[in-house]
């Protein structure tokens, strides 16, 4: 398990940029191809926020394309969904498979939809793979989400990656050992893995609050935010 | 399966933001309120939050061939309660819809109205249901998990009944309900089971841990001791 989209939010050329700016440009973007329901809107801010990712972030194709496929497969198939059994418009083409048809108000229905998750999608792209979570957090803070929360998502976050290493060793060492032979020893492995992983969490948060009281916490944790250029 | 960027008309977009709000809120004093009381439990509930989201981010076998993943907000729910678990969810799907693509920030307040709060609360009342007419916690938390996932699809049923109500929303609930059964009800029962043997592997291992939080039956209480 590991998670590109972390790493690429790190390494790539808009990072380094103002976080404000870069959400000033998504949000808004995103808001209003939700509100306009356009389709030629849409096209746009797809095709402007692909280029924003791939040619100015320089975020290779092929990791966008990864980013994008799975939402494209779930976007596809509930819009064919939407398609083939909603509406009660004019027929326009019929299947001959249990009478089911396509109807004209459920064929714009359908491509409407697609084409708003699609601009929309974009938009969360292009956010989330040029701003790391940390920054994202820090402009959370400026618009008065309470501090409680901002910093129990911190504390996640980095537990996050702690946790996925240990999966990691663990899983492998299940594997060796064929824990995942049959779909049996799946449900055995995967509830040993999660029990032990639960009851090694408990002991982490303890030794954090342990580090975190002995570096002089007092229920703040301040975070250095570096200048950006 | 949570509702994608976009997906939803904005208003009603809207209208699950603001009926969220209030209860994550709720959540947020009550959070508040335990932390100032007693400061280790911060650690805990970041701990336990990206316990949830790396079980949610897991994907599980299941029935139909089709791979999905576990919500985790059942078992959350019973260890938290379901105020605390709305805020975990929050951030957690907040997550996922940042590391992961999964979910969106448009719909965000849909997905936390069933994955957060319908979900968590039905599994945390069924488990205190059943623990209190003294059958085994074992049995307890198969029936939060299940009741906890089928609850969420069941809400995001409704949700997209109600943005889709082509061409009445009853046509539609039937629809969108049926698809989801046909995928979510293997899955919830695969969580009951995989929920299962977390909590017995957890009951024998460090039954303290469940004994001081105030979760088993009064017979187990005493068994275990």
């Amino acid at each position: 398990m590991n998670f590109d989209i972390d790493y690429i939010a790190h390494n790539n050329k808009l990072s380094q940029m103002d976080t404000y700016l870069k959400i000033l440009i998504a949000i808004p973007i995103m808001l209003i191809a939700l509100i306009a329901d356009n389709l030629l809107l849409d096209f746009v801010v797809f095709i402007v926020m692909a280029i924003g990712i791939t040619i100015v972030a320089k975020i290779s194709v092929k990791h966008y394309i990864k980013f994008i496929s799975i939402p494209f497969i779930f976007a596809f198939v509930s819009c064919i969904f939407l398609i083939f059994f909603f509406g009660k418009g004019e027929v326009i083409f019929e299947t001959g498979i249990f009478g089911i048809v396509v109807r004209d108000d459920a064929l714009n229905l359908g491509v409407y939809t697609f084409c708003r998750v699609f601009a929309c999608f974009s938009c969360l792209g292009f956010l989330t793979l040029t701003t790391p979570i940390s920054d994202l957090l820090h402009f959370l803070h400026r618009l008065y989400v309470p501090k409680i929360l901002i910093e129990i998502a911190l504390l996640m976050y980095t537990t996050i990656f702690i946790f996925l290493d240990q999966l990691d060793v663990m899983r492998n060492a299940q594997e060796t050992r064929l824990g995942y032979i049959g779909t049996k020893s799946t449900y055995r492995s995967l509830g040993f893995l999660f029990s032990n992983l639960f009851i090694r969490s408990l002991e982490k948060s303890e030794t954090l609050q342990n580090s975190l009281n002995s570096r002089g916490y007092d229920g703040e944790l301040p975070i250095y935010e570096p200048s950006k250029k | 399966m949570h509702i994608m960027e976009g997906f939803l008309p904005p208003m009603w977009c809207l209208l699950w933001f603001i009926l969220s709000i209030p209860v994550v809120v709720y959540g947020i004093i009550k959070i508040k309120k335990v932390t100032e009381e007693i400061p280790e439990s911060k650690a805990l509930l970041a701990v336990s939050g990206a316990f949830m989201f790396v079980l949610s981010s897991l994907k599980l076998p299941s029935v139909t061939g089709s791979c999905s993943h576990p919500t985790g907000n059942g078992f959350g729910a019973v260890i938290f309660g379901p105020a605390v678990t709305s805020v975990l969810a929050i951030i957690v799907l907040l997550f996922q819809a940042v590391l992961l693509a999964h979910g969106g920030l448009t719909t965000l307040g849909a997905n936390v109205f069933s994955m957060g709060i319908v979900g968590p609360f039905v599994a945390w009342a069924v488990y205190k249901g059943i623990v209190k007419s003294k059958i085994s916690s074992s049995i307890a938390i198969f029936f939060a998990a299940f009741f906890g996932d089928l609850m969420t699809y069941v809400t995001t049923s409704f949700q997209l009944a109600l943005a889709f109500p082509d061409p009445t929303f009853e046509g539609s609930l039937i629809k969108f309900l049926g698809i989801f059964a046909i995928t979510q009800i293997p899955l919830a029962i695969a969580e009951g089971l995989l929920t299962v043997v977390i909590w017995n592997a957890l009951k024998d291992a460090k039954p303290k841990i469940l004994e001081k939080l105030n979760l088993l039956s009064s017979k187990e209480v005493g068994a275990s001791k």
